[in-house]
């Protein structure tokens, strides 16, 4: 890049790398930028896959990833890959053993998350990263939901691929990276082929502004971490206690391990769509099938073994930065109304 | 969400539904039920007799709002109705009255269905008094 705009842009994208890397303990050359997770989970899981497709074609992952993934894998299904879907327990939690015990010779990657999109369940992807490693299987985290709320450190979890994207650190959309190790080095096959850019990972002109903002975003949550997880618990803790009080509820995943800004709860009772019209004031997204426009309801709570009706009538409660006290006396007051008036409709008497 | 995808009467019946609840048992009370909560709809209707005509009516409806409003709708229609209102009564009616969307109309059936349970009870009980 020889002009003086050229070096002025490169150095902006060099050092959004380096804040980016920072706050995953890797080393900035390890970062390739993409448009957000999707493209990254895409890249990582079928790059992989069709690097090492001679060498073996098993892959380990679970029932609960978030769709980037899912889809990307029965993608490779239909090239002559096998996936061995691990059914998490009814915590939501996918445990190691069940891990180590799908591992087999020839699998080539395993691709697990960190936190769950849907109920915030945390995964111990520590423990998987020292399996993988082993066993020289390559290991892929989804981070999108993680990255700025949990700490990541891709040396300690011996992470190989990693994930990121940055409107979940309310950076802004359209922008997302994929941490690549280079020590040992991770065979990727591109999916955007063009002018060799990102190491020829990723072909196409840089999003300057895009990356710029989600450097500074990313740096900005990494720093103020440890204090917006203590607040955002408080409040959603506040929020659970709230909802609990109405009864006929369940908490959908882990009590404890779980991420501060996320509460998935279950309604007895109530159908999913009209729970959500009469919560429209509220920013709340169900698992309601007619809401969503999907055939079934929430593939996540049906993976947990939750039956149709409790997956469909599942509130998705999403808490952050700018979540207040009142935002939480709100959500409660509205939901205490409209969860017994529905359930009288319905003419439901809690057993 | 924006009340985009359902019609003002939807949304009005739907937050201010007419005749719910269910009717006390009695002698001149009947019942009609259909559907279930896996399928997404469950309706109870009853009624009470008069005169051979619906006196009151009221509705317990689980489901879409919609079908909220398609049971609240109906209670509305149904006092003063005739055993063979009942049995001529169309899921068509509802869907016109509050523009329910094609794909929503599978749960007008299930509503359907209740009128016509109904309906049964009545002949059941004029029978039995014949």
């Amino acid at each position: 890049m020889g002009h003086e705009y050229g070096r002025g842009a490169r150095a902006l994208v060099e050092k959004a790398r380096a804040q980016v890397a920072a706050a995953i303990g890797a080393r900035p050359e390890c970062i390739i930028w993409t448009s957000g997770a999707t493209e990254s989970d895409n890249l990582a899981v079928k790059g992989v896959a069709r690097f090492r497709g001679d060498r073996g074609r098993h892959i380990v992952s679970s029932r609960t990833e978030h769709k980037a993934v899912v889809n990307s894998l029965k993608q490779l299904e239909r090239e002559g890959f096998e996936v061995a879907w691990l059914t998490p327990a009814t915590d939501g939690c996918v445990h190691p053993d069940q891990v180590e015990a799908a591992l087999r010779p020839d699998t080539q990657l395993v691709s697990l998350m960190h936190v769950n999109n849907e109920i915030g369940v945390i995964q111990d992807v520590a423990a998987v990263g020292r399996l993988c490693r082993e066993r020289g299987v390559t290991f892929h985290v989804d981070a999108a939901q993680s990255a700025g709320k949990l700490p990541i450190d891709v040396e300690a979890m011996n992470v190989d691929l990693l994930s990121l994207t940055a409107h979940k650190a309310y950076g802004p959309k359209g922008i997302g990276a994929l941490y690549v190790r280079r020590q040992p080095p991770v065979g990727l096959r591109p999916l955007i082929h063009g002018g060799g850019q990102e190491s020829g990972l990723r072909s196409g002109t840089l999003a300057t502004h895009q990356i710029v903002g989600m450097g500074a975003a990313i740096e900005l949550a990494e720093r103020e971490r440890e204090v917006d997880a203590a607040r955002i618990r408080r409040l959603r803790d506040r929020l659970w206690e709230g909802l609990r009080a109405i009864g006929g509820v369940a908490l959908n995943g882990a009590a404890e391990q779980r991420v501060a800004g996320l509460l998935n709860v279950s309604f007895y009772g109530v159908e999913g769509e009209s729970l959500q019209f009469a919560l429209r004031e509220l920013a709340v997204s169900t698992g309601s099938a007619c809401s969503s426009g999907a055939e079934e309801a929430s593939y996540v709570l049906r993976a947990l073994g939750r039956d149709d009706q409790l997956a469909q009538s599942s509130l998705r409660f999403s808490l952050g930065r700018f979540t207040t006290d009142r935002d939480v006396d709100v959500a409660v007051r509205t939901v205490a109304r409209e969860v017994p008036r529905l359930r009288e409709i319905g003419g439901w008497a809690a057993s | 969400m924006s009340t985009g995808q359902y019609s003002a009467s939807v949304v009005e019946h739907f937050g201010r539904p007419h005749n719910p609840g269910r009717l006390p048992e009695g002698p001149d009370v009947l019942y009609g039920t259909a559907g279930d909560e896996s399928h997404g709809a469950r309706f109870a209707l009853s009624a009470r007799i008069a005169a051979g005509r619906i006196a009151e009516a009221r509705f317990e409806a689980y489901g879409c709002p919609h079908c909220i409003a398609a049971a609240s709708w109906l209670t509305t229609r149904l006092t003063g109705a005739a055993l063979e209102d009942l049995e001529r009564w169309s899921w068509r009616e509802a869907a016109t009255a509050l523009d329910v969307p094609a794909e929503k109309r599978g749960r007008l059936l299930i509503l359907e269905d209740a009128v016509r349970a109904l309906a049964r009870a009545w002949r059941d009980l004029g029978e039995l008094r014949a």
